[in-house]
């Protein structure tokens, strides 16, 4: 009995040794942790599996509010910062700048096969890049484009509007037949109307200064444009998402046209428990063009990014990680949004036209507008898009007059800018 | 026994009940004083010499007034209202048969079960015209749309009855139970003196339990000054940015977060402390809040 006892105490020493002996192996296998919302996971997922024998993957799933807390946090510890993390181009330019300083400066270390895949199909890595200097890897575009229902304008005789004054004249024809053009109560008045027109709100001409002109003429002619379709009723001051907007339009399929991003297709007018719209109604058509602009440019509404961590003791693959997320084949076209990395754009089309739901394709309208994103607002490291909810939305819903509505945006944005070290100007 | 020696004991047992808490205090509440404090005099990338500068730059802020003036109308409407109802009700409580007390006591409990995040939720389909179970009542109030509402000037209101509703409840109970405390023989001299019930309600009923309203009306007015979750979980999804920086602590995080100036964060914390300390002590020592015990009347 005794000697059995001894013989067992041997084997676990013994057992024990061989597992210590073979834990610097592991310890050797590297390890990154990412960080990603609730849409990125499947990406995350499908990168662990690809790299499980090389590389420990830790996913870690967090709030996109939450990224510039998490990270601010991390940076106040000085321990805890993820090796990746997905966030949005507000988010990079807090980090980019050096009192921050967890975005990797990525400009020398990508490679060129990226930098093309996303130059040459128009900017799609625009975002990222401040003062020349790339910061992020842009996941996906959030174009806007003109979403309208096909049968609705047979109906109606109406044609697909080419310019915003068409927009607006073809509104107008609304008046009166229980259709709606859209309803404008949230971001989407920023992004379809003030951006897609150029308004100098956060234009950036260097690191620490901020433009913002309400008096220029791309600013004032967007609600003179509009303020007319408002008080007709022929677009709405309600948001898109307003439960009561919902009720009395897109769930009876009362929508003619809508100016929305991209994603509007999957995840506002096809989902049961959104707009709705009854299948092969609606399909998407470029931007209108404003008056005496060169191009149909367009805004965006969204779009996310991922950041590498300055901090990360393994850069290079925190760079692939970055990289196979954002660019990846097999992530991109099962993306929710339309890939800002060229080349695999083809994939997700035709992921998108799989199911027959929309009236026609509206892939080549998404890419339209994805080329011609407006260059002049830019990401900056104040929260704009709260700023947005706060001044411009909220009294726009409130059914305050529109111009006024600008104004108070641009009051918001000339007080809160300096806080986050931007000088403001008005000219 | 010797005397001595009982105080020895009696100051040993005293300390081992204490020390728990001490060391908790210590960790969890005056070492982040004191990081904070720390914290709020290094320099910022708005505040570069650092020092009082960042509680000059928080008291200056542009949003800093305007979210002060929200708190107060909050508190304003918060503190008067929890404390008339919650006496109201507790008095009524009183007063009323044990058969009935128990379960009444039991639903003034319910709603206060709800935390403030559910309440948010909770409150935005009761207000949300298309959605509410009460939407025949707003539309007959002329209330058609979220966006009348659900706009800045009717914030403070929708914030008080958030808080008012998981708030109430639980301060009923602990006011029904220092009710409870008042011995019977004091309120039957009443009786037999000929007081009404609405004066042994006001003359006897409520200088006993004065303290405790006070011990009330410090942490509801501590709780208020803090507000947070309300505004910040409207603001952060509902709608975005609606009550952005509302709140004197959403102030304090965003300094924090987005503008990436922790100091003026730390200093703001640090005044709302200060503040929060000084309303307290003043309530305190106006009243016989730490006076000894009298003896009971007899």
């Amino acid at each position: 009995m005794k000697k059995k006892i001894v013989a067992a105490i041997t084997m676990a020493a013994m057992a024990l040794t061989i597992a210590g002996a073979s834990a610097p192996a592991l310890a050797a296998k590297p390890s990154l942790t990412l960080w990603v919302d609730t849409p990125r996971i499947y990406a995350a997922e499908l990168y662990k599996k690809a790299v499980a024998s090389k590389i420990d993957v830790k996913i870690v799933t967090i709030a996109q509010s939450d990224i510039q807390t998490k990270i601010q946090l991390a940076n106040t510890t000085k321990k805890g910062w993820p090796d990746v993390t997905f966030g949005d181009p507000q988010d990079t330019a807090q980090f980019a700048a050096p009192t921050n300083g967890f975005a990797a400066n990525l400009t020398k270390v990508l490679p060129k096969s990226i930098v093309d895949g996303y130059a040459k199909y128009g900017n799609g890595n625009s975002d990222c890049i401040f003062q020349g200097q790339v910061f992020c890897l842009k996941n996906d575009l959030a174009a806007t484009v003109l979403w309208y229902n096909v049968p609705v304008f047979k109906k109606l005789g109406l044609t697909v509007p080419k310019t915003m004054d068409e927009f607006a004249a073809t509104a107008m024809k609304l008046k009166g037949t229980g259709y709606t053009a859209g309803g404008y109560g949230d971001h989407n008045y920023y992004a379809s109307f003030l951006q897609s027109s150029e308004c100098p709100l956060i234009a950036t001409p260097n690191n620490n200064t901020v433009r913002t002109v309400v008096t220029a003429p791309a600013c004032t002619r967007v609600a003179k444009l509009l303020q007319p379709l408002m008080d007709a009723g022929v677009i709405d001051k309600r948001s898109a998402f307003d439960p009561g907007f919902m009720k009395e339009y897109p769930n009876k399929g009362m929508v003619a046209m809508t100016l929305g991003p991209a994603w509007y297709g999957k995840f506002v007018i096809q989902p049961k428990d959104v707009w709705n719209m009854p299948a092969g109604t609606m399909t998407a058509a470029p931007m209108p063009k404003w008056a005496g602009a060169k191009t149909n440019t367009s805004g965006a509404w969204g779009g996310g990014v991922f950041i590498v961590s300055s901090h990360s003791k393994n850069p290079k693959l925190a760079l692939e990680a970055a990289t196979y997320l954002a660019t990846n084949k097999t992530v991109q076209s099962q993306a929710t949004g339309y890939p800002a990395f060229g080349p695999v754009r083809e994939l997700w089309h035709k992921a998108l036209k799989s199911d027959d739901y929309f009236a026609a394709d509206p892939y080549p309208a998404m890419d339209d507008a994805a080329k011609k994103l407006s260059q002049l607002n830019r990401p900056v490291r104040f929260p704009f898009v709260a700023q947005v909810g706060t001044s411009l939305t909220s009294k726009i819903t409130e059914g305050k007059p529109l111009a006024e509505a600008l104004d108070s945006l641009a009051k918001g944005i000339q007080s809160i800018a300096p806080a986050s070290g931007y000088k403001v100007v008005t000219k | 026994m010797s005397k001595r020696m009982r105080i020895n004991r009696s100051a040993i047992a005293g300390s081992v009940m204490v020390l728990p808490y001490l060391v908790l205090l210590l960790l969890f509440g005056i070492a982040p004083i004191v990081i904070a404090f720390v914290t709020s005099l290094q320099p910022s990338m708005v505040t570069p010499n650092g020092g009082f500068e960042n509680y000059i730059y928080s008291v200056t802020e542009f949003r800093f007034w305007p979210a002060v003036i929200n708190v107060l109308t909050f508190l304003g409407i918060y503190l008067p209202a929890m404390m008339i109802v919650v006496v109201g009700i507790s008095l009524l409580l009183d007063n009323i048969k044990p058969k009935l007390n128990l379960p009444l006591r039991l639903s003034y409990i319910v709603p206060a079960a709800l935390t403030g995040s559910l309440s948010v939720l909770i409150w935005y389909i009761m207000l949300e015209p298309s959605l509410s179970p009460y939407r025949d009542l707003l539309h007959g109030l002329g209330l058609t749309e979220s966006g009348q509402i659900w706009r800045t000037g009717n914030l403070a209101f929708i914030f008080v009855m958030m808080a008012f509703f998981t708030g109430a409840g639980n301060w009923i109970v602990v006011q029904y139970g220092s009710l409870q405390s008042i011995p019977d023989d004091i309120l039957e001299a009443a009786k037999i003196d000929g007081a009404s019930q609405t004066q042994i309600a006001f003359r006897i009923k409520l200088p006993l339990i004065s303290k405790y309203l006070v011990y009330m009306a410090v942490l509801v007015f501590a709780a208020g000054l803090q507000i947070f979750v309300e505004p910040q979980l409207i603001s952060g999804s509902v709608f975005p940015g609606l009550a952005a920086d509302w709140s004197l602590n959403q102030l304090s995080y965003t300094f924090a977060f987005a503008s990436n100036n922790l100091s003026s964060a730390a200093a703001l914390s640090i005044l709302l402390l200060v503040f929060c300390a000084i309303a307290a002590v003043f309530v305190v020592f106006k009243t016989d809040f730490f006076e000894k015990p009298k003896k009971r009347l007899k």
